[in-house]
């Protein structure tokens, strides 16, 4: 199945990426770009402490009573847990209030064969395969397959998973029971939460590795600017070509 | 009709009229007994299948061997706790793993408590109803019935009242006409010879046994932190101790072992003044009843156990005896060595499992679980509707273990007979005076009766030595030694590549023995062979029968729709099939 | 006539007055939400019902759910079997067997049909015919179908009755089948546990005599009285646990001073129980209190969890069995080097175009692409 130039160019438009020349777009509002960091410190609490949950530190000397350090680790774990939801929902509400490029975290394109060509591309970029990346108002495909895949959907199950084992604490009939309680026996039993709970954390972190490289590595490599934009919410483009 | 002579010295005739027992009632798990009885309502043919199967030993392949004690604890909740133990000796013997002194001790503790309870359970609440008759009880005279208890024991819950009070309840609960578990029982069987009196006596204390089981265990509850089915670790015990430490609550203190020595009085108390008295009692009006002696003159087996220090497995350091007697002969006691592939072998050809070679047995470090029902050529119904099956072909879950090609009796009574053989007088000075008591001659033992006296004897005995234990325990941490676990060898890093070995133990109806095959932390193969599946097994290829179908063979039937006969036998042996089968 | 011990008999006779015991009606009448007046025909109804025909069937299971049973010390279990319930069958403590054993199944299902409660020991097989367990030759999916038909509600006993248990752990060889994924047409209340703890078994059976109904239940059908709340909710380590104070290994110091056991594998954390309030053997202990972690035996399928001496226990998914920690961590690593490597190989590949002047040529071929 052969394109058109003009298919393929209104695609482009509708995908957002650059046609004609432009240095600067405003690209990231600035409630999004709080999100954002906000959000990311706040998984990098959950990640840590979560590990700590799961693998607590060497027992500590003396009373019990005159220690609470699991109990911390725990406390941070929720608050940053409250957070992590709040934001959450904020940024779906932001899809609605936001501009154009709000949506982009919880949709994807996933019929659109022009999608998946330009995710193509970006591998063959990353892989030393292609001179150069394309340009990009919103996130590149492939960033944005893993935003989606792994913030929205893994956002999610961690959210969801998370709540049910908050559940577990604030007992039958709390709020947390009666909307997360449920998950408990569709997954099989507690254990089984905890454990998934726990792989998602390794999912997450290995995400964030991976997007603080690229975004860096873009950063110096791609014709765009990243890391600003996330600060300023304008993209940068370094050259004139499309 | 055909007569056959066994090699094991029995001659079977499945002619007459075939009784079918189905299930078999106060017994632990599952089994089906069929007999063929003679114009006299004698049998002659006794056909037992083993009628569960679950599938630990397929289930056990390829998990942790630091978690099997769990599972093969769950083998059992009647002998629980013996899996177990058997289970970590296994893996530390494959790994060469020493345990502490005190975990030796606390061990023994938890098997002996195990054997006392479990005999006391087994005599008033699974074996009594074949001896006792319930609803005679309730014309019994209270005033006499005081008296016959004072006669025999000192138990202070002895008068004319208390007696009075019991068979009153008895009474309206009878006249309820809701008989709860004695619906339908065989009362006024001929079989029955009890006077009155002394079935008062003894459904009293089936009553006040069943009140007082449920302290014996908290033994169990105290190392074990539960019962049925306590916890126990590879390497020693969970339960830590601090007598005088900060934290010392936290763990085995002194409260706890006060604790288990006063339980430990009231059980020898119990046993020794309830349950020898009453086993003495009833067997005197039972003295001309000597069926059921089976395999027990002719070829016992015990693996030995409760080790007097930690890690000498040797005959010498056991107190419960180790040997094999076979042909009847007293005089000889054979070496058991559970490590010679020739010795003990499984077989298949009569049991629902599959080999290779069904002619062959197979040594447990080689065994192989794997299920085949199917039902021979001359059974009697459907697969799912067995009216009578075909002892010539499979007819039981139960595989048939033998030692050096020998069907062997396992149990209370083994270990009797073989600490008797021995000379040992912790074991020959009670039979003697058990059989002076009575008047009956040394030949009495190998007989139903037998087995039945046996486990009392041996349920005071192993009540006696939880005290042993207990001091020995005392005295241990009292000279400064607290250690209950060695962790040198819990990593899974720490072990070989591949390690064999054999874990045993006496259960309360026997030897047992669990054998492992460890292959890179993993399970490899897990084998059990359990008492009743010595007990229960069926027939080999040789054609030798088991221990049970043995033990009923030519015991005369008083009535032949009631088989209490069959159940009093086959409850000497206290089966466990869903051990048997696991 | 004959008379029967009626519940107020037994209550009597266990030393509760009169007073009390109308007090306990009303307080019964208000529980259900009834009308005071009620009370009164509460009372009547206890004073004079006859007891209720329990049928114990025992399938693939290791007995010691009876076992735990018994060893009840609140009510005790002789006043259970004798003056609360009428344990027509239980092939464990039954007199009869064989003939005489069926035909009690037979008549009091249908004397009593509708009324009498099943409880279930252990459950059915379905592989092998169902014959890996037989009773009377016919499978026993057979005779419990059978019994079930006319029961007013079943009782699961126990992690095999009400999840499938140890014989069910994989591989399952026998496929032994929970009670609730057999028989659907009936209200089932699941007691787990391996075995459950006797006064919780007690308890339930007796809250159903006594208030006449079935107890208030949670998702996956257990009383929430006993199940509602998990063994580290009430453990009585738990300060240790919130401190950050836990056994390392075996027999250590913090083994000896009672700290939590959460690193040698405690499952509390998701184990849905009564022990660490009930504790066990009339308060004896319970598995954590002698120094061993909770193995999360009333658990959906404890079995397979993974070993019980981890926390971060193995998956097991499509045959593959993993640890998070372990792949995480792994994982973590080979991504690590993977950045550091693509990031020195895009370093030198830039450095290299730049060398070559060719920074320009791919927008060429960019161009190029489009036409
Ligand atoms: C826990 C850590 C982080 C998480 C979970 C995270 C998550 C996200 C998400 C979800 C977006 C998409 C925003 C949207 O469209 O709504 C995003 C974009 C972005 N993030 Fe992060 N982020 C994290 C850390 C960082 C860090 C440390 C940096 C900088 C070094 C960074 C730089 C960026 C940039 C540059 C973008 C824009 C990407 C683009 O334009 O395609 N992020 N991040
Ligand atoms: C990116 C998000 C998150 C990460 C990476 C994360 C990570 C973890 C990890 C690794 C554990 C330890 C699990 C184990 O014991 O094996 C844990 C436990 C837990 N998490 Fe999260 N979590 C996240 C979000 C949440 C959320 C949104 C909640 C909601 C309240 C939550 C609630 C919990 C709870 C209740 C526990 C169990 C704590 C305890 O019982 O001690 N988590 N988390
Ligand atoms: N047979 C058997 Fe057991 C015993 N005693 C175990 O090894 O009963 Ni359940
Ligand atoms: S639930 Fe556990 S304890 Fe109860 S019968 Fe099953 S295996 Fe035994
Ligand atoms: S011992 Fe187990 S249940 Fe108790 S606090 Fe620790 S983890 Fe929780
Ligand atoms: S192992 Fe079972 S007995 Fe209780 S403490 Fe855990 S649920
Ligand atoms: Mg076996």
């Amino acid at each position: 199945m052969s394109t058109t130039t003009e298919e393929l160019q209104r695609e482009q438009r509708r995908r957002g990426v650059p046609t004609t020349r432009r240095t600067a777009v405003y690209v990231y509002q600035a409630p999004l770009r709080v999100w954002h960091w906000v959000n990311a410190l706040s998984i990098t609490i959950l990640a840590i402490t979560g590990w700590f949950i799961a693998n607590p530190p060497p027992s500590m000397p003396g009373e019990a009573s005159d220690h609470f350090l699991m109990g911390y680790i725990r406390f941070f774990h929720f608050a940053a847990a409250y957070i992590f939801a709040v934001g959450f929902l904020f940024r779906l509400y932001w899809a609605f209030a936001g501009n154009s490029y709000s949506h982009q975290l919880f949709t994807l394109p996933f019929w659109r064969r022009s999608f998946w060509r330009e995710l193509w591309h970006e591998v063959r970029w990353y892989a030393f395969l292609e001179p150069e990346p394309r340009k990009y108002y919103g996130h590149n495909p492939l960033a944005h397959l893993f935003m989606v895949v792994i913030i929205t959907v893994g956002g999610l199950v961690m959210l969801v998973t998370g709540f049910a084992l908050y559940s577990e604490q604030t007992g039958l009939g709390s709020w947390q029971d009666q909307l997360f309680g449920w998950v408990i026996p569709f997954v099989g039993q507690s254990q089984d939460v905890r454990i998934w709970h726990h792989w998602g954390m390794w999912v997450i972190v290995v995400f964030v590795m991976l997007h603080v490289y690229t975004a860096i590595r873009e950063d110096v490599m791609s014709r765009q600017s990243l890391i600003s934009t996330m600060i300023s919410g304008w993209r940068m483009f370094k050259d004139d070509r499309p | 009709m055909t007569v056959t002579a066994t090699p094991n010295g029995f001659d079977l005739d499945n002619g007459g009229r075939r009784v079918v027992v189905d299930p078999v009632t106060r017994i632990e798990g599952h089994m089906r007994c069929e007999v063929n009885l003679d114009e006299n309502n004698v049998i002659r043919n006794a056909v037992s299948t083993g009628t569960m199967w679950r599938g630990l030993e397929v289930i056990l392949k390829g998990r942790d061997p630091r978690d099997a004690w769990a599972f093969t604890e769950r083998i059992c909740g009647v002998c629980t706790g013996t899996h177990a133990l058997t289970s970590v000796r296994a893996v530390e013997d494959a790994l060469g793993i020493d345990i502490p002194e005190n975990a030796n001790s606390i061990r023994n503790i938890m098997q002996l408590t195990l054997q006392a309870h479990d005999h006391l359970v087994h005599f008033y609440h699974l074996h009594a109803l074949d001896w006792v008759d319930v609803i005679s009880a309730l014309s019994a005279d209270p005033k006499a019935t005081s008296e016959l208890a004072q006669s025999i024991s000192d138990w202070p819950l002895s008068s004319p009242g208390y007696f009075r009070d019991i068979q009153t309840r008895l009474k309206r609960f009878v006249e309820s006409g809701q008989l709860g578990p004695f619906m339908n029982g065989y009362w006024g069987n001929p079989a029955y010879k009890l006077p009155p009196e002394a079935n008062l006596m003894a459904v009293t204390h089936y009553l006040e046994a069943l009140d007082f089981q449920k302290e014996i265990v908290k033994i169990h509850t105290v190392y074990g932190g539960k019962n049925p089915h306590p916890n126990w670790l590879v390497g020693g015990m969970p339960c830590a101790i601090n007598i005088d430490g900060v934290g010392a609550v936290g763990a085995v203190n002194m409260e706890r072992l006060n604790l288990v020595s006063s339980i430990i009085d009231r059980t020898i108390e119990f046993i020794d003044r309830v349950y020898i008295p009453d086993l003495l009692a009833i067997a005197s009006f039972y003295k001309d009843w000597n069926y059921g002696g089976g395999l027990s003159s002719t070829s016992v087996l015990s693996y030995g156990d409760i080790p007097d220090h930690a890690n000498d497995n040797s005959a010498a350091n056991l107190m419960l005896p180790r040997g094999a007697i076979i042909n009847g002969d007293l005089s000889k006691i054979h070496e058991v060595d559970l490590r010679d592939p020739e010795q003990i072998q499984e077989f298949v050809d009569h049991a629902w499992f599959r080999y290779d070679d069904e002619t062959k047995g197979l040594h447990p470090w080689d065994g192989v679980t794997e299920p085949n029902y199917v039902l021979g050529p001359n059974a009697k119904g459907t697969s799912t509707r067995i009216e009578a099956v075909d002892e010539g072909a499979k007819y039981s879950w139960i595989k048939a273990p033998r030692w050096r090609g020998h069907a062997m009796e396992v149990g209370p009574l083994a270990r009797y007979i073989i600490g008797y053989a021995q000379g040992n007088p912790e074991f020959k000075e009670p039979v003697d005076k058990l059989l002076t008591d009575l008047d009956l001659p040394l030949p009495a033992l190998f007989s139903t009766l037998g087995r039945t006296a046996a486990r009392g004897l041996e349920a005071s005995w192993a009540a006696h030595k939880m005290r042993y234990f207990q001091d020995k325990l005392m005295a241990n941490i009292k000279a400064g030694d607290t250690a209950t676990a060695n962790i040198d060898k819990w990593e899974p890093r720490t072990w070989p590549k591949r390690a064999k070995g054999v874990g045993t133990s006496e259960a309360p109806r026997g030897a047992l023995g669990h054998w492992i095959v460890i292959e890179k932390g993993r399970i490899d193969n897990y084998q059990a062979v359990v008492p009743t599946t010595w007990n229960g097994s069926p027939r080999d290829p040789a054609g030798n029968i088991g221990a049970f179908e043995a033990a009923l063979l030519n015991t005369p039937v008083a009535k032949a729709d009631e088989p209490l006969e069959i159940l009093r036998t086959l409850h000497s042996f206290d089966p466990c099939l869903a051990c048997s089968t696991h | 006539m004959p008379t029967t011990e009626t519940f107020y008999e037994v209550m009597r006779r266990q030393g509760i007055t009169r007073r009390s015991f109308i007090k306990f009606c009303s307080l019964t009448a208000t529980a259900l939400g009834l009308a005071p007046s009620f009370a009164g025909r509460i009372a009547h109804a206890m004073e004079t019902k006859p007891r209720t025909p329990v049928l114990w069937l025992h399938g693939l299971e290791c007995t010691c759910c009876s076992e735990s049973f018994i060893r009840s010390a609140h009510p005790l279990v002789s006043d259970v079997v004798l003056s609360m319930i009428s344990l027509d069958y239980d092939d464990l403590i039954m007199a009869s067997a064989g003939h005489q054993a069926e035909a009690i199944l037979e008549e009091i299902t249908h004397k009593y049909k509708g009324n009498y409660i099943l409880a279930v020991e252990g459950n059915p097989p379905l592989n092998q015919e169902g014959m890996s367990c037989i009773i009377g030759g016919r499978p026993f999916l057979e005779q419990l179908q059978e019994v079930a038909a006319d029961a007013k509600a079943i009782i699961s006993w126990g992690s095999c009755a009400s999840w499938g248990c140890v014989q069910a752990a994989r591989p399952n060889p026998t496929r032994a089948t929970p009670v609730h994924e057999v028989i659907r047409d009936k209200p089932i209340i699941k007691v787990p546990g391996c075995p459950p703890i006797a006064e919780v078994m007690t308890g339930v059976l007796t809250y159903m005599l006594t208030f006449e109904r079935i107890p208030d239940l949670d998702r996956q059908g257990r009383p929430k009285m006993f199940y509602g709340q998990r063994i580290h909710d009430k453990c009585y380590r738990r300060p240790h646990f919130d401190a950050g104070q836990f056994v390392e290994d075996w027999d250590d110091e913090g083994a000896r001073k009672g700290y939590c056991l959460y690193k040698v594998g405690c499952k509390g954390p998701t184990t849905y129980n009564a022990c660490s309030t009930v504790r066990w053997n009339n308060g004896v202990s319970f598995p954590i209190q002698s120094g061993h972690g909770c193995i999360g035996c009333s658990e959906d399928g404890f079995w397979d969890k993974g070993s019980f001496y981890q926390h971060t226990t193995d998956t097991h998914v499509f045959g593959v069995e993993a640890n998070a920690d372990k792949v995480g961590l792994g994982a973590v690593g080979v991504v690590g080097a993977a950045i550091g490597a693509h990031a020195a190989y895009s370093a030198i590949h830039r450095a290299k175009l730049k060398q070559n002047g060719d920074e320009t040529t791919p927008a060429a071929t960019n161009e190029g692409d489009k036409q």
